[in-house]
């Protein structure tokens, strides 16, 4: 009799094979397919009620998506780039110090240890126009008589969230470039000197293209974080006042969770997903770019 | 014959209440009950009761879940959409409850008629959806009065300068418009508001709902199309964008919710809270408020019909539909809001909703000044609140509500503008869903 007998490396892969389709493929598959159906939370028979693609026409047809799509966009850009540039800023500091250094690693990593639910409550109290730390602060000092109000304003809650966000999440940059500082050669920068460079020379033209491959590897991973940006922004203003802050995932949230209209939110969210692709995409040709420029390798 | 005999039986059973009222020892001996329930510091103490009723019927309680009423609300979705309602018991809210049509069982054959009976009808009613009392409201009822700081009417200098400038005396508001005025007189911002309100989610769609219905509105017609978009909705919505203007309200007050305000209030930089029963105790409560001993309670005020706001919810417990042991969680659910459980919950500032029970609160508060105050104005405020509308869309018609109030508050809209959006973002809701 025969017996089909797998060759050893499927067999070795196989467990991984099982566990990846059933955490990750047919998750994907089920909630792709509830995007072209009715599907209600609370009425689970309407996850067999084809729509089509109703749910994605009035998703790209809804104006308030989009607002919450462009402004995702905009946090996305302006929360890279300063986490990048306080990162690097904190790494560059960091490898200077001789005595200390391992605690000072600790410590930059502490606001990473906080939940995002924590750090929203946090900044939330901070913020607060009546009974917040900053207005009492700067109401004591005597630089402002009146109550800002941090979360209603549209530019100030903005700014209040990628605070959030840029305190909670710089040292993701800082640890990686500061991994990227220890691993760059010593003989570029020596010879960089040695030949009358300046410090300024030396940073620019031989560590920082070092640095590169680590910058847009934190970049692709912060961009899919703050892509999905949910917690912080949930806690401190809910996406609003009158949808001020309305982010893509408190959209996508509150539609699938709070409206159960879990059909129309995984449409949105199969929408919103193009931009983490487009994000990483371009991230990970920098990367490439960068790796090959110094001699890396593909 | 058959039939009529089984149905006599039935009859006989619920009449004498065998089911739960008059609970046998050891009658769900071996059965055991999960529960989720609502958690939270101001709800144990109920729960602490639970043996009592474990060591009588021999039945065991296992709560599977503990989370705040929106968190639960998430859980009990999810497990609708995976059919794994495995459990029995679940703590419930009116103004949550029309959105699980099919969830909870109607307690109605369990639960004795004399029983039923006992509660506050307003509240059964509210709990009676489509004609299936699908809970048992426990000593939890919500509705709002007006909370104030005394010192301010106590004042002749300022009782004069507001006369000076409004016409009639300064005195403790009765209706909407004078809170306005007085909202306006006291503000002294940034060190000192007139009032605030809930401004975002649920919280100012109910505030607007109650507003709305103290001018003479109502929210929505008989079909559930929107109604809102009205004169009364306009002059209501008005009411909130005057005094957002006139920052006689904390520019934040379209963050806040319910603990925001609580804590407004009790710092002391608030003049008039419309607020829930819940906070009383810690408004006066020298160790957490600096408005103890200066804090007034008088009953909601009236809008332009007249009519006072009231918009009003309660917390309850229900039976799952996919429960095997509906009797056994039914007298469960007897037992957390029968006569004892609701004193228990009630004698630490939370409203019941048994008429035996209010009884007995009001003469336990008649040596306390303050906790008589705050029973009085809740109990005047209670005979005329009314419930969310029974509808499975309200939370969801209120997601979509309550962006549009904000941007009208914060001047993104007028009035006009934003009544009309929210009129028409309902009214596809509704058309999406069948409901016309």
């Amino acid at each position: 009799m025969y017996r089909m007998r797998l060759p050893p490396w499927l067999l070795l892969l196989l467990p991984a094979f099982v566990i990846l389709l059933a955490v990750v493929a047919i998750p994907l598959v089920l909630s792709f397919y509830s995007s072209f159906t009715a599907f209600q939370l609370t009425r689970p028979e309407t996850i067999t009620k084809w729509i089509g693609t109703f749910n994605y026409q009035k998703a790209m047809g809804d104006a308030n998506f989009w607002a919450a799509f462009g402004r995702t966009v905009l946090l996305l850009t302006v929360a890279l780039n300063l986490e990048m540039l306080l990162g690097l800023g904190l790494a560059l500091m960091v490898a200077k110090v001789t005595r200390g250094q391992r605690l000072l690693r600790t410590m930059m990593m502490f606001p990473m240890m906080f939940s995002p639910i924590l750090v929203g409550f946090q900044f939330k109290f901070i913020f607060n126009d009546n009974v917040g730390l900053l207005n009492n602060a700067l109401q004591s000092l005597g630089l402002t008589d009146v109550a800002i109000p941090w979360l209603v304003d549209g530019s100030l809650a903005f700014f209040a969230i990628v605070f959030a966000e840029v305190w909670t999440s710089t040292s993701v940059f800082a640890i990686l470039i500061l991994a990227g500082l220890f691993a760059i050669p010593q003989d570029p920068v020596e010879a960089a000197r040695v030949d009358g460079c300046t410090p300024w020379q030396t940073f620019r033209y031989v560590t920082l293209p070092f640095l590169m491959p680590f910058i847009y590897i934190a970049m692709a991973i912060r961009s899919l974080d703050v892509a999905r940006a949910y917690d912080i922004v949930q806690v401190m203003t809910a996406g609003g006042p009158a949808r001020r802050t309305e982010l893509l995932w408190t959209l996508i949230g509150r539609t699938g969770y709070v409206d159960a209209r879990m059909g129309y939110a995984n449409a949105m969210g199969y929408i919103a997903i193009l931009l983490s692709i487009v994000f990483t995409v371009y991230f990970f040709r920098k990367l490439t770019t960068a790796r090959t420029s110094l001699g890396m390798g593909d | 014959m058959k039939t009529f005999a089984a149905s006599s039986v039935l009859a006989l059973v619920a009449g004498l209440g065998l089911a739960t009222a008059a609970l046998a020892d050891g009658e769900f001996a071996g059965i055991t009950i999960d529960a989720k329930l609502i958690g939270g510091q101001q709800y144990e103490a109920l729960y602490a009761r639970i043996p009592e009723w474990e060591a009588k019927s021999g039945a065991k309680v296992n709560i599977v879940s503990q989370k705040n009423h929106f968190e639960l609300d998430k859980e009990f979705k999810a497990d609708i959409a995976s059919g794994s309602i495995t459990w029995c018991v679940g703590s419930n809210h009116s103004s949550f409850s029309p959105q699980y049509p099919q969830l909870y069982t109607d307690l109605t054959p369990l639960i004795p008629t004399e029983t039923v009976a006992g509660f506050v009808g307003a509240n059964i009613a509210a709990a009676t959806l489509d004609g299936k009392l699908v809970m048992l409201p426990r000593a939890q009822f919500d509705v709002s009065a007006l909370y104030y700081q005394k010192s301010l009417y106590a004042d002749p200098a300022k009782a004069e300068a507001f006369k000076a400038k409004y016409g009639y005396d300064l005195a403790v508001p009765e209706t909407w418009d004078q809170v306005r005025d007085q909202a306006m007189f006291f503000a002294d911002p940034p060190n000192f508001y007139g009032t605030q309100y809930a401004g975002k989610e649920e919280g100012i769609t109910g505030r607007f709902y109650e507003m709305v219905v103290a001018d003479g509105g109502k929210m929505f017609n008989d079909d559930f199309s929107p109604a809102f978009n009205s004169p009364e909705g306009k002059m209501a919505l008005q009411w909130f964008v005057d005094l957002y203007k006139a920052g006689a309200v904390p520019p934040g007050t379209t963050n806040y919710l319910w603990d925001d305000l609580g804590n407004g209030f009790a710092s002391g930089t608030i003049a008039l809270n419309l607020d829930w029963p819940g906070w009383s105790g810690f408004f006066n409560d020298p160790a957490a408020s600096k408005a103890s001993g200066n804090v007034g309670v008088a009953p909601a005020p009236k809008g332009a019909a007249g009519v006072r706001t009231g918009w009003s919810g309660f917390h309850g417990f229900s039976v799952t539909e996919a429960c095997p042991n509906k009797e056994a969680a039914a007298s469960l659910v007897d037992f957390l809001t029968n006569e004892d459980s609701q004193t228990l919950e009630s004698a630490a500032g939370p409203l019941p909703t048994r008429t035996a029970v209010w009884d007995k609160v009001i003469a336990a508060a008649a040596s306390d000044p303050y906790k008589s105050e705050v029973l009085a104005a809740f109990q005047e405020t209670a005979k005329t609140a009314f419930p969310v509308p029974k509808t499975p869309y309200w939370i969801e018609a209120s997601n979509l509500i309550y962006p549009e109030l904000q941007a009208a508050i914060l001047g993104d809209k007028t009035v006009d503008e934003a009544l009309q959006a929210a009129s028409d973002a309902v009214d596809g809701l509704m058309r999406e869903n069948g409901v016309y």
